[in-house]
């Protein structure tokens, strides 16, 4: 069934080319929709308990070379559940805010919006390492070719750089994921016939050999997955592709990005790069919590400089993703659960905030702060809007983005090693207060940039660049009024149309919901946090009796015994 | 009657303490409610009128119905109130809990949860705080009605939103059973606050004040935040009903005078809440965004900005009184600087209060802005109740708020009307003699009790809530130095007080209507949306902001009027119609029937049946009576406060009454105090220093930051970049093209990497 979700947008991508041009726009949004409704009856509607289930569901596997081991194997549980969730809610959206936004060469952008959708499923449901990368690559050219084609006045450079950063990433994380299959094969698997080994790439397998590697070689297995998965997120300071590429991209191709791929990386590093070398996730922890931070209170405070308002959006996205890597980093269940919900959240309100920022763009024709503001007066809607899904994202309590910053930031204070660990309230980990005390300036800085946009944008004195140049004379206004468009666009009303509150109402009601009753998702993480938790807390074990067992050879050999007891399945510790 | 003196001192000389038995939660038994459930209709309702006031702006509707049905909702919530406060009469001390459903709560290790629910905590303090709230929201909606009644149409709708939805978050700020409900009325009420200081919004000076409280509160919010990890963390649960037993202990340890043996992590936070606590309730050194605040509208300022929001912090240190009890700053012994001192967190407490109060006050006195005076006493009586509760009697804090809250919407709905009145204008230089002129007798006298209050005259609400604060200040024996800054600020007050009311008020009929008016600028903006068909002329019109063209065509049938020309002939003051007139003759009754409280002991009752009820820190049995000039503090200081009170009224009324001719001048022109003056006028310079000393170097430092980032980390990466290009191109000249040669290089690269990868570490 996962394998017909994916090709539905697919297929609609083939018709696409061959459709008269006025019936693009309707085949794209029967594709996405289509998806969409069957991804709601598959994740709701067919019976299954999410909040039971310890495995995958949906498994579906294709013999490709079986010889070699490859095959195609899908499966989802309840965290790629709800990514799928949410890339297949934002495939409609995406759409349907392009519709007045591109009116050129519409096969190619909806052909390619539509790969996009399937590439970003096939990311999430992926069971092997074949099938995972290739559609995490092939979730670069739709991107690259949205941003070169129907980009800003830059987008030939952005579109170059965003594809060979991230590109360079990932293949640097193919490294580590083939070493992986390459172990396998040769260390662990019962010899085959042939007296080699049997070469498998399924990802749950992989997972477990890698834990079974030599600490140092997890090591490197570890930093190689970051690399490539952290360009993604992106993780301070490999984020400069980002805010290029944000702005030059069409305000589709922006919430596409934002919404979901920035989380193929964070998911990738939650669900491949910690479960396969948890004890080097343990010693990276606090360099990577350091970048984060510095991402989230830093970068937060580059975004207060901006003058283009898509770029300050662009900025907080890597400031807001910051918090969630921190979050994840916590490795404990608070931190993991936090980070996990802070993906489908900063997809919500950041999203909405990039369709906010397209509806202005396509009615002012400038994103440049100095010259809007004041919109209150004349877009009373799109700016409760505005004001709505900025508070969301300053993390208004209420609202979905507080629920996730605070349980990143209090996962982190608990997991604050051996100090902590003892109190109520404490858990297993190596961060600490010290993270989260400097972690929450970025919540004032927060504060300052979202409401420094707001400020501008939407209050203060009315200024758009017609009223500037002074040809505002001519404009009858009013709902349904033209509003003499250069571009010709002189459908768009003054104020939002139904089709645009369309987009927004969804996330809205979302943003709404899970910051009220985020239970159902909180629930749903918790098995498998507490798994990945539990691999972390193992490894953390493996760690205290290795540096034990260190210090006891160097001294005298009685505590040695009983740390390597307490050193459960110590298989990794060979050296 | 004549009795009531004699009983009053009485009263009053009790001695605070010999509390005997438990104290606090510990004396609290759990008890349930006859329909639990309905206690959810004190938040509900104004939520309720919250959604209603969107539909209605969603629905168009050009009428006043967002006003009543907002008025409907409160004095709904205010009647459930009323029946929670009779029930938890009833059942004494005793607290209960009711859960709606749940919010944040997951386990955060197997069988170990976390859980910050919808649920409410309920016990006397709750029931007073909540018995204000609402019954003063209800009241300054329908005040607001006729206030905001230019703007009919969306902009009504959304003051009326933001109103209720204030409610709602305050609603849960004081009942949530939990730090993180509590956290989320705290940000609510501050969204509120940010949405109705900003509601004109066309206006730069608003915008600007809405996001500097909404920031500086953000400081404040980032404490509580802390300290609701750290609670968790130590305590394991922020439940009031679990939690406070478990601060029992540390409690104990430090009445015992042992708070250095109080763990680090549990003094902690109370100073964090302390952060929390300053930042919302406007005191050093964040106090400076509440005079910002009065751009809102009056009603605004006078129930989010007096009355409610700001004594939130207050409610905070009552609340968690135990936490603060046990709460200190300690210097590690090893320390270069004062090692192994400990500063309780009280005594901070206590400080930034006194020191609020008394820089407030002198600011206040320097003023011309009547809403502002009446912003900066605000400060000042806030740090008032700082002392009160620092003290550790929550009974002095949250009575003063109590009476405070009273008084102080009073004189500004008062305020608020003469603005409203005359166009805007504010400053008591150009007006005079209000009370005098046609239909304005009720806000005079509605004034005249405020201030009264306000000054602390004898057996007024004021009067006696402060010298509760005096007198616990004056018999502690380690806090006189504060007691004598309170007490010079009392002075201080008395004057500011009634030299707004002898100037505005009183004297010789006169005034100029204000040209930058508040409300026609909201008129202005009603009329933009009313004329919404007219095309981008508005666009121009926006920019002017506020200015006198628009004043002049605004509804009280004013006349042709220049922009800045005192054309008394041709403007007539808007005398306040009967809603303004009823809810002030209301108010201005209330908080004289307030001082009731006192000789009744009727808050302190509510307070001492409460979790809010501290242990005594000096330890009952050592409880030495304090004295003051060889008598008991508290009878004292009622000869003291009332002498000193006297003697500011006086000053004022020699200066800004005696001999005045005109609004503009008085007898205090003639005195000339030099920098000392200047410096009050300018408000101690206090905004600049901030702004010099972090707000521009945080500018800076985010430019040198955005430079870095484009020219730093992006040239390595293009540095980078370059590398494979280079190795592309002298391989495969003839190519040269742009991704083929990336992607060339790039594939190079990988198969180079993956090869390393493969083989150098097996």
């Amino acid at each position: 069934m996962l394998l017909v979700l994916i090709l539905i947008p697919l297929l609609a991508a083939l018709c696409v080319p061959v459709l008269p041009k006025k019936h693009v726009y309707g085949a794209a949004m029967l594709g996405t929709l289509g998806a969409l409704a069957l991804g709601v009856f598959m994740f709701a509607f067919n019976g299954i308990d999410w909040l039971a289930i310890t495995g995958d569901a949906y498994t579906d596997r294709v013999s490709w070379m079986p010889r070699i081991g490859l095959q195609l194997s899908v499966g989802v549980d309840q965290v790629s559940g709800a990514l799928v969730l949410l890339s297949l809610l934002l495939g409609p959206i995406t759409v349907a805010c392009s519709k007045t936004a591109i009116t050129e060469r519409v096969r190619t952008y909806y052909g390619w919006l539509l790969v996009l959708q399937s590439a970003m499923i096939g990311v999430f449901v992926a069971r092997d390492v074949v099938m995972f990368y290739i559609a995490f690559e092939f979730t670069l050219i739709p991107m690259f070719v949205l941003i070169s084609i129907f980009g800003g006045s830059n987008r030939k450079a952005a579109a170059i750089k965003f594809f060979l950063y991230t590109f360079t990433g990932s293949v640097i994380a193919l490294a580590g994921l083939l070493y992986v299959a390459w172990y396998y094969a040769t260390k662990i698997s019962p010899p085959s016939v042939g007296g080699a080994g049997t070469w498998t790439f399924d990802l749950e397998t992989l997972k477990s050999a890698a834990r079974q590697m030599p600490a140092e070689q997890q090591w490197w297995v570890f930093l190689a997955l970051m690399l490539g998965f952290a360009v993604k997120v992106p993780l301070f300071p490999l984020h400069t592709w980002l805010p290029l590429a944000h702005t030059e991209a069409p305000t589709a191709g922006s919430v596409v990005l934002a919404g979901v791929l920035l989380k193929l990386g964070t998911y990738a590093i939650y669900a491949i790069a910690v479960p396969m070398s948890p004890g080097a996730a343990v010693a990276f922890a606090p360099v990577v919590a350091v970048l984060a931070i510095i991402g989230f209170v830093l970068i937060g405070l580059v975004c207060w400089v901006q003058t283009d308002v898509k770029k300050l959006v662009a900025y907080s996205s890597v400031a807001h993703l910051g918090v969630c890597v921190l979050g994840l980093f916590a490795l404990n269940p608070t931190g993991l659960k936090g980070g996990l919900l802070y993906m489908i959240n900063h997809g919500l309100s950041t999203g909405a905030l990039f369709l906010l920022i397209g509806m202005i763009y396509e009615r002012f024709h400038t994103r440049n702060m100095n010259e809007l503001g004041g919109l209150a007066r004349r877009m009373p809607v799109w700016a409760s809007f505005m004001v709505f899904f900025a508070m969301a994202s300053v993390g208004l309590p209420g609202l979905n983005g507080f629920v996730s910053e605070f349980m990143c930031l209090l996962g982190a204070w608990q997991a604050g090693g051996t100090a902590w660990a003892g109190l109520p309230g404490g858990t297993p980990g190596v961060l600490g207060p010290a993270y989260v005390l400097i972690a929450a300036v970025g919540m004032v800085v927060g504060a300052m940039y979202t409401l420094m946009m707001v400020g501008k944008v939407v209050f203060g004195p009315l200024k758009t660049p017609e009223d500037e140049h002074g040809h505002g004379g001519g404009h009858g206004g009013g709902p349904g009024g033209g509003h003499d468009d250069p571009h010709g666009h002189s459908k768009l009303p003054r104020d939002l149309s139904a089709r645009e509150i369309g987009t927004l109402l969804p996330l809205a009601a979302l943003c709404l919901l899970l910051g009220l009753y985020p239970k159902p998702l909180l629930q749903a993480f918790d098995h498998s946090a507490q798994k990945t938790h539990q691999l972390v807390v193992e490894a953390m074990k493996q760690r205290a009796a290795a540096a034990g067992a260190t210090a006891a050879a160097g001294t005298a050999g009685t505590a040695a015994g009983k740390l390597e007891g307490s050193g459960t399945a110590g298989g990794g510790a060979d050296q | 009657m004549t009795d009531f003196l004699p009983t009053l001192l009485t009263l009053a000389s009790e001695p605070v303490a010999a509390q005997v038995g438990p104290v606090g939660f510990a004396a609290l038994k759990e008890v349930s409610l006859s329909a639990p459930l309905a206690a959810w209709l004190i938040p509900g309702l104004p939520m309720l009128g919250a959604v209603l006031a969107v539909l209605m702006a969603i629905g168009g509707v050009k009428s006043k119905l967002p006003a009543w049905t907002t008025v409907l909702c409160l004095a709904g919530s205010f009647a459930v109130t009323l029946w929670l406060y009779l029930q938890m009469r009833d059942a004494g001390a005793a607290y209960t809990t009711v859960k709606l459903f749940d919010w944040i709560s997951f386990d955060y290790l197997p069988g170990k949860a976390f859980v910050a629910n919808f649920s409410l905590y309920i016990d006397q303090l709750t029931c007073l705080w909540m018995l204000f709230v609402t019954g003063l929201a209800a009241c300054i909606a329908l005040y607001a009605s006729e206030y905001m009644s230019h703007d009919v149409g969306p902009g009504y709708c959304r003051f009326f939103f933001a109103f209720c939805l204030f409610v709602f978050s305050m609603a849960c700020l004081v009942m949530g059973d939990n730090l993180l409900l509590l956290y989320l009325g705290w940000e609510g009420v501050g969204l509120c606050s940010y949405l109705l200081i900003g509601y004109f919004y066309a206006k730069p000076s608003a915008v600007a004040a809405a996001k500097k409280a909404f920031i500086i509160n953000r400081i404040g919010d980032l404490g509580l935040a802390l300290g609701i990890m750290l609670t968790f963390v130590h305590f394991g649960t922020i439940q009031f009903a679990e939690l406070l037993p478990k601060v029992e202990q540390y409690v104990a340890l430090a009445t015992s005078g042992n708070l250095a043996a109080v763990p680090a992590s549990v003094q902690w936070i109370a100073v964090l809440f302390t952060l929390a606590a300053f930042g919302k309730s406007a005191q050093l050194p964040l106090y400076v965004w509440l005079p910002d605040a009065m751009e809102g509208p009056t009603p605004v300022s006078a129930l989010i900005h007096a009355a409610t929001m700001v004594t939130a912090g207050v409610y905070l240190v009552a609340r968690t009184m135990p936490l603060f009890q046990c709460g200190a700053v300690t210097v590690p012994p090893d320390a270069w600087v004062l090692p192994g001192l400990v500063v309780p967190a009280l005594d901070i407490v206590v400080w930034g209060g006194a020191l609020t109060a008394l820089l407030a006050a002198t600011i206040g006195m320097a003023q011309f802005d009547i809403k502002r005076i009446m912003a900066y006493s605000t400060v000042s009586q806030l740090g008032f109740m700082f002392v009160g509760v620092g003290l550790a009697s929550s009974y002095a804090g949250a009575f003063h708020v109590f009476t405070h809250a009273f008084f102080k919407a009073t004189l500004f709905l008062s305020c608020g009307a003469v603005m409203h009145g005359f166009g805007g204008q504010l400053d008591l230089r150009k007006l005079s003699g209000v009370m005098w002129m046609k239909g304005w007798l009720v806000v005079g006298l509605a004034m005249l009790v405020g201030c009264l209050n306000l000054a602390g005259f004898p057996f007024t609400a004021g009067f006696f809530s402060k010298d509760v604060i005096l007198a616990e200040a004056f018999s502690n024996p380690h806090q006189r130095v504060v007691a004598w800054i309170l007490l010079v600020t009392a002075g201080l007050t008395a004057y500011y007080t009634f030299r707004v009311f002898f100037r505005v008020f009183l004297g010789p009929k006169s005034f100029e209507p204000g040209d930058e008016a508040h409300g026609h600028n909201d008129a202005h903006g009603h009329d933009d949306r009313a004329h919404d068909g007219a095309g981008h002329g508005h666009g121009a019109k926006g920019e002017h902001g506020a200015k006198g063209e628009h004043g002049a065509k605004g509804e009280h049938g004013v006349g042709e009027k220049g922009a800045h020309g005192a054309h008394d002939q041709a403007f007539q003051p808007h005398a306040p119609g009967w809603a303004i007139n009823l809810v002030l003759a209301v108010l201005a009754i209330g908080s004289l029937v307030a001082a009731y409280a006192y000789p009744t002991k009727w808050v302190k009752g509510l307070v001492e049946k409460s979790s809010a009820a501290a242990v005594d820190l000096t330890g009952s049995a050592a409880h030495a009576p304090a004295t003051l000039l060889g008598m008991d503090p508290h009878e004292i200081m009622y000869y003291v406060s009332a002498g000193v009170g006297a003697v500011g009224i006086l000053v004022a009324f020699f200066l800004h009454y005696l001999g005045r001719k005109t609004a503009a001048t008085s007898r205090a022109d003639a005195i000339k105090l030099g920098a000392l003056q200047r410096g009050a006028q300018h408000k101690w310079y206090v905004d600049e220093f901030y702004d010099a000393t972090v707000r521009v170097p945080l500018k800076v430092l985010a430019h040198v930051l955005h430079f870095l980032d484009k020219v730093l980390v992006d040239g390595l990466v293009n540095l980078a970049g370059l590398l494979p290009r280079g190795l592309g191109m002298s391989l495969r000249p003839s190519q040269g093209g742009e991704l083929h040669g990336y992607a060339l290089a790039m594939a190079c690269g990988i198969a180079v990497l993956a090869l390393v990868a493969l083989f150098s570490l097996v």
